[in-house]
């Protein structure tokens, strides 16, 4: 058994070794594709920063004055629940203070300025609100008249905050993952070349095997190995890629001014660690499946 | 242990390489296929080792099937037999010692064994002292010994040779078929492709002749013609 280990991380060494162009090739493109996958997760989580607050259809926030008093806050929420043909009064959601605390920190992960100002004790809490109507001045005329209320401090509108964010992340989103499925296919194509010249360099070699009863499992595995390793390389030099094009980001972004919105687009380095795992994984498939392709196709040559 | 039933091969739709060919043959035989080039030989030890299917009949060797055979169990036939070409089939880029040790390796033999049974049978082929030249420092006639060291290192029941002495001269051939014929002493059974009569008319084996894909003789110590 170990004799075999030995023999197929041999024979793929050696095959790797022999045809470096290739092999170079089919490791830059599979990180370059897989650099797009960790770009696409990246994006997607520091747009995600700036829309948590709006997540789950939310059209209207309500910020209520900390020093609010209990029955204002009653007053409130009755007063928007006053209006179910326009309002979705189920889905009407209240975050107290530390709710609305836990929230900040994800929004204001760039900017711990505004954040060190704000404490569970001084932060407004809010009612989000989910409109029924599809008519965005019906919806508007409603948030003139919550202003007006005791008790409340302001009144948000996704139209007003968020809603060209959303757009422009969707479609970065679609852009990115369009480009990277077309990369990833690219890799799995030239790792899949690659491995059949390995083979066809090494036909004779293969010849002989069979003849003298090697399985093919035996024949495969070392090609197999090689298109994996392919594959992880190029992972681990796309994570590479990833992490400088985060610092640089995350160092980039720390410039503006707090409170642009800018400031929430990054990213925590627990998220960046999986997002790298991700792409070790994808990176290892990829170069297994296209060289496992390709060993069973070209087996007789 | 061979024993074909029947069996027709063609290629495409129009060239029969083999057409209705039944024989039978015993353990420690040694035959001869013999007959003009495209005949017909190649392929009927092609048929043997399952390099072939046949489009009917049925090829059993050593007891088993070979045509209903699962492609797994393939390779372990094979291991029952030697294969030797006309043209050595060697490794360019690995010495004598590392081109016999390959077929034992490629079936997962342990280094000890591998150790132990290379040297035994490059010293029966009469190769030992040259384990470490490459191929290409030995003569044609040394280059067909290693390959039969490498068909008989995992002591076979069958070796199949096509046209050993075909790229010999006279002399070296016969030094071939004297180590044939003493591998043939051990038990193992030869077939052996050939149109050379020099080398048929002095061994005196039985002899299967072929003529465009037909047996058109199968005779016990038997001549070229």
């Amino acid at each position: 058994m170990i004799a075999r280990i030995a023999y197929a991380f041999r024979e793929m060494w050696a095959s790797f070794r022999r045809n470096l162009t290739l092999t170079v090739a089919a490791i830059l493109t599979s990180a370059i594709a897989l650099l797009l996958v960790g770009t696409t997760f990246l994006i997607q989580r520091a747009f995600d920063n700036l829309l948590v607050q709006w997540r789950g259809d939310v059209e209207m926030i309500v910020f209520v004055r900390s020093d609010a008093t209990p029955e204002q806050i009653s007053l409130i929420d009755q007063t928007i629940k006053s209006a179910p043909t326009i309002i979705d009064a189920e889905k009407l959601q209240y975050l107290d203070k530390t709710q609305s605390y836990e929230e900040a920190k994800r929004i204001f992960v760039g900017d711990p300025v505004t954040l060190s100002l704000l404490t569970p004790d001084n932060i407004p809490s809010q009612f989000k609100v989910v409109p029924i109507t599809q008519d965005p001045e019906l919806v508007r005329s409603l948030s003139e008249q919550y202003r007006s209320l005791p008790g409340v401090q302001d009144v948000a509108l996704a139209e007003d905050e968020f809603q060209v964010i959303s757009t422009l992340s969707r479609f970065v989103r679609t852009v990115t993952l369009v480009m990277s499925l077309v990369l990833l296919v690219v890799a799995v194509g030239l790792i899949w070349n690659t491995i059949r010249t390995a083979m066809f360099a090494r036909r004779r070699e293969i010849e002989v095997m069979k003849l003298v009863g090697a399985t093919n499992w035996f024949i495969r595995v070392p090609f197999m190995l090689e298109g994996l390793l392919h594959g992880l390389l190029g992972g681990i030099a796309s994570c590479g890629g990833l992490w400088v094009l985060n610092s640089a980001w995350t160092n980039g972004v720390a410039g503006f001014k707090p409170g642009t919105g800018i400031s929430s687009l990054v990213v925590p380095s627990s998220y960046l660690t999986g997002v790298m795992l991700i792409i070790l994984a994808i990176g290892a498939l990829v170069g297994a499946v296209g060289s496992a392709i390709a060993a069973s196709r070209f087996l007789d040559v | 242990m061979i024993r074909l039933e029947s069996v027709t091969k063609r290629y495409g739709t129009e060239t029969v390489a083999v057409r209705d060919a039944s024989f039978d043959i015993a353990k420690g035989d040694f035959v001869f296929l013999v007959g003009p080039s495209g005949s017909g030989k190649s392929t009927l030890l092609r048929l043997i080792n399952r390099q072939e299917q046949p489009e009917r009949g049925d090829v059993w060797v050593a007891g088993q099937n070979v045509n209903q055979m699962a492609e797994s169990r393939v390779p372990y036939l094979r291991r029952n037999m030697g294969n030797v070409f006309q043209d050595y089939k060697l490794l360019p880029n690995k010495t004598v010692f590392e081109n016999v040790a390959f077929a034992l390796e490629v079936i997962g033999k342990p280094r000890h064994v591998i150790n132990r049974q290379v040297p035994v049978v490059l010293e029966l082929v009469g190769l030992a002292g040259k384990e470490d030249r490459l191929p290409e420092q030995l003569s044609g006639g040394e280059q067909q010994r290693v390959s039969i060291a490498r068909a008989f290192v995992n002591r076979p029941l069958i070796m199949l040779a096509d046209e050993p002495t075909g790229n010999l001269d006279p002399a070296t051939g016969e030094g071939i078929m004297a180590l044939l014929e003493e591998i043939n002493r051990t038990g193992t059974t030869v077939v052996m492709a050939t149109h050379d009569h020099r080398v048929v008319n002095a061994m005196r084996k039985r002899v299967i002749q072929l003529d465009r894909g037909v047996i058109v003789r199968d005779q016990e110590r038997g001549v070229y013609e």
